[in-house]
């Protein structure tokens, strides 16, 4: 099962290794990288909603839209 | 020497800094709370007697500005010359923070760590070896909890010591091209790779924070698409409720009377000069004090507020929202500003720095003072008290009103800037939950109760000796005779106004004067209309009620129900004070977004007031008020213009595309 999946079907409470990160937007890649989420770090969620979530990154929660969280690969 | 404050967003550095200087700035439990520079001489107990200025910069998660607040910070470190850098640590999430740390250590500037909340630390059981990490950083490391004041003289002795020395790197970013993105983000992550080795040498965590806790269910309520927004209505109308309608006219009650035995005992005084007595125990007492006697009711709404920023629930309420605020066009940080606007326009527009997204961040700030300030309390007060016996359903209506122009402005905004797809992400730290300090919150009041009786003392007061004056005399200098009031030099600049204000149904000089002085500060609508009117107990609607009632309030303004709303919404939606449009100017940067707001705000209020009386007097009356006709066609115009310079932006817009698709044909 190595198929890449997004953080949006990520499930809860299950740490994941980041393993690219795509916004298209590359001053927003370089905020995350910057917030400790960059490939090989570990990513929890914590919550989903219907068009948002909460993830950990290092010991910090955020909240962020699906827009962003799909563009995270794990 | 000047020490600056560094460190991640909501990190403490504020608290800190207000706890060093003893100064008040705003604190709160989010990220992006300061977003300027702030500089204050730290007091001798924590210096020793070494006179240093303690800077207070906006939070950074590093050296490379993502907002327009982190670059303040980052500039400032880089190119000021500080003589010494407290570099603020969340403690709590020391992987993070050590890599902002650890690009101030290759400054040369002497760092000194403050690893802060250390009681959360505590609390959690997370062990940090400090003498450990001092020992790889090369700089001195010092638990501190800010709140507590824990700490702090050995940082500050720690930073004096350092004085003039310089600073030896842990570690040096390799030697790369700084313009190369792809090299400067290896080089980051090879920074991180050494914090994360530094980190699991140094702590010791015994909950892991991927676990879930207490207070991700509590997130789980509210930030729950419904179930929040419903709970953040309740809060906000809770707040309202209690300052404006029940705590805040009780306290204001007792407050008046002893105004109004104030006033009555300067009258006294001054019997044998009448003229004198009128300008200044009506004028000057009078108008004042009718400013005056509504601190209350903004005093507790301060309190509340603060106690809301305090506990961590304004980041929920921005990811709660930022679907909705998303649908037109703004950003759930568009909240912050907003709320922070009930208190003042001016902070509330200096919070768009924190969002991203130019558009979302100028469409804020000209939206954001739609939401009634403290300074518009006491005119939301004196209306609902005089024509609608203090029901609650003013000031509610007025809030909830304010923010579905917010809503309908920012379509708006969006339909005339020719909205173009852009992903437009959000995120946003979700900070530790705490119990807001009862001591800040008091402190905080205190603060802006301060603030407001000064500008009372000051700005309001000489506006209404102005007022008084030019009310008081013709253009001959001679006194106005009773009776003649219409040829006062008030009345004559204020009737051609007044003109252009009969469609909304208060075409008086009087209220003319008001509106207009109201831009001066807003507390002044309030301030002239009791000199204009020789009104002072405004808020004491039952003391009215015996000697007239506020009848007599209402029968003096020769205003209707529906009128006096109308007269009330048109205050409260036109453009802010000039400070506030001042401060629009500086965060915008940009004169025609500038003037499109105090067009827009102009033309907002005058429909939103148009639009009460005319219906509201059809409805109650059965036939439109008069200027029906007039107004509709101003408001035509309006739109007219509104359409015009929508056409062009498209049009220049397009013009602009098509010019990329050429770069970029040419490029290929």
């Amino acid at each position: 099962m190595e198929e890449n999946k997004n953080l949006l079907q990520a499930d809860l409470g299950v740490t994941y290794n980041v393993k690219k990160i795509d916004t298209e937007d590359p001053d927003m890649n370089s905020f995350l990288l910057r917030l400790g989420c960059y490939e090989g770090e570990p990513v929890t969620v914590v919550s989903k909603k219907k068009k948002s979530c909460v993830v950990v990154i290092k010991e910090g929660r955020y909240s962020m839209d699906n827009l962003l969280a799909e563009a995270i690969i794990i | 020497m000047r020490i600056a404050f560094a460190g991640n967003p909501n990190s403490g550095k504020t608290t800190m800094y207000n706890a060093l200087t003893g100064r008040s700035e705003k604190v709160g439990n989010w990220g992006g709370v300061t977003v300027g520079m702030k500089e204050y001489p730290i007091k001798s107990e924590y210096t020793g007697g070494t006179e240093a200025i303690a800077v207070d910069l906006p939070g950074a998660y590093s050296m490379s500005p993502f907002t327009p607040e982190e670059g303040i910070t980052s500039e400032y470190v880089r190119d000021e010359h500080p003589d010494a850098i407290v570099n603020i640590v969340d403690a709590t999430n020391l992987s993070r923070s050590l890599f902002f740390t650890t690009q101030l250590l290759e400054l040369g500037i002497p760092v000194v760590v403050a690893l802060n909340k250390d009681d959360i630390n505590q609390k959690e059981g997370t062990k940090i070896d400090e003498k450990s990490l001092s020992q790889k950083l090369n700089c001195p490391v010092i638990k501190t909890t800010a709140t507590e004041q824990k700490g702090l003289k050995d940082v500050i002795a720690a930073a004096v010591a350092l004085n003039g020395k310089s600073q030896k790197a842990p570690y040096l970013q390799a030697d790369i091209d700084l313009h190369d993105k792809n090299a400067v983000d290896a080089e980051d992550r090879k920074r991180f790779g050494y914090v994360n080795d530094l980190v699991k040498n140094v702590e010791e965590r015994a909950v892991k924070s991927s676990e879930t806790t207490k207070s991700d269910k509590v997130d789980a309520v509210l930030t729950n698409p419904i179930v929040g927004i419903i709970i953040f209505a309740a809060v906000m109308f809770g707040v309202f409720w209690v300052s404006q309608t029940w705590l805040g006219p009780l306290v204001a009650d007792w407050l008046v009377g002893y105004i109004n035995i104030f006033q009555e005992w300067v009258a006294s005084q001054l019997e044998a000069t009448p003229l004198l007595s009128t300008i200044i125990a009506d004028g000057i007492v009078g108008g004042v004090g009718a400013v005056v006697g509504f601190l209350p009711l903004v005093m507790i709404m301060y309190f509340l507020i603060a106690l809301l920023e305090d506990c961590g629930y304004m980041a929920r309420v921005s990811a709660v929202m930022d679907p909705i605020f998303k649908r037109v066009g703004l950003s759930g940080k568009s909240v912050i500003p907003i709320v922070i606007g009930t208190g003042c326009g001016v902070p509330a527009i200096m919070a768009c720095r924190t969002i991203r997204d130019e558009r979302e961040r100028r469409a804020t700030a000209m939206l954001c003072t739609f939401i009634p300030c403290g300074a518009k309390i006491p005119v939301i007060a004196l209306f609902a008290g005089a024509f609608f016996n203090g029901a609650a359903w003013v000031s509610t209506v007025s809030y909830f009103l304010g923010l579905a122009l917010i809503f309908l402005g920012a379509l708006l905004v969006k339909a005339v800037t020719g909205y173009k797809y852009r992903k437009s992400f959000f995120i946003m730290e979700f900070p530790k939950y705490k119990v807001p300090s009862l001591g800040f919150a008091f402190k905080s009041m205190m603060e802006r109760a301060k603030a407001y009786i000064i500008k009372a003392a000051t700005i309001i007061l000489i506006c209404n000796l102005v007022v008084q004056l030019m009310q008081t005399y013709n253009w001959q200098f001679q006194v106005v005779e009773e009776g003649m009031e219409n040829t006062s030099i008030l009345a004559t600049i204020a009737s051609p106004f007044a003109f252009l204000l009969i469609p909304l149904g208060f075409g008086a000089w009087q209220l003319a004067a008001a509106a207009i002085t109201g831009f001066i500060a807003k507390e002044n609508v309030v301030g002239t209309l009791a000199v204009c009117y020789g009104l002072t107990s405004f808020i004491d609607t039952e003391e009215l009620a015996l000697t007239g009632g506020a009848n007599e309030v209402a029968a003096a303004m020769g205003l209707t129900t529906v009128s006096a709303l109308a007269y009330l919404f048109f205050n409260l939606y036109t453009p802010p004070c000039f400070a506030a449009i001042g401060s629009m100017n500086s965060e915008m940067k940009s004169r025609g977004w500038l003037w499109s707001a105090i067009g827009l705000q102009l033309c907002t209020g005058y429909a939103v007031a148009f639009l009460v009386n005319q219906f509201g007097t059809l409805f109650t009356t059965g036939s439109f008020a008069s200027g029906f006709i007039p107004g509709l066609i101003a408001i035509a115009l309006m739109v007219l213009v509104v359409v015009l310079i929508s056409r062009k932006i498209r049009a220049h817009f397009d013009e602009e595309y098509s010019l990329h698709q050429a770069a970029k044909a040419s490029k290929a």
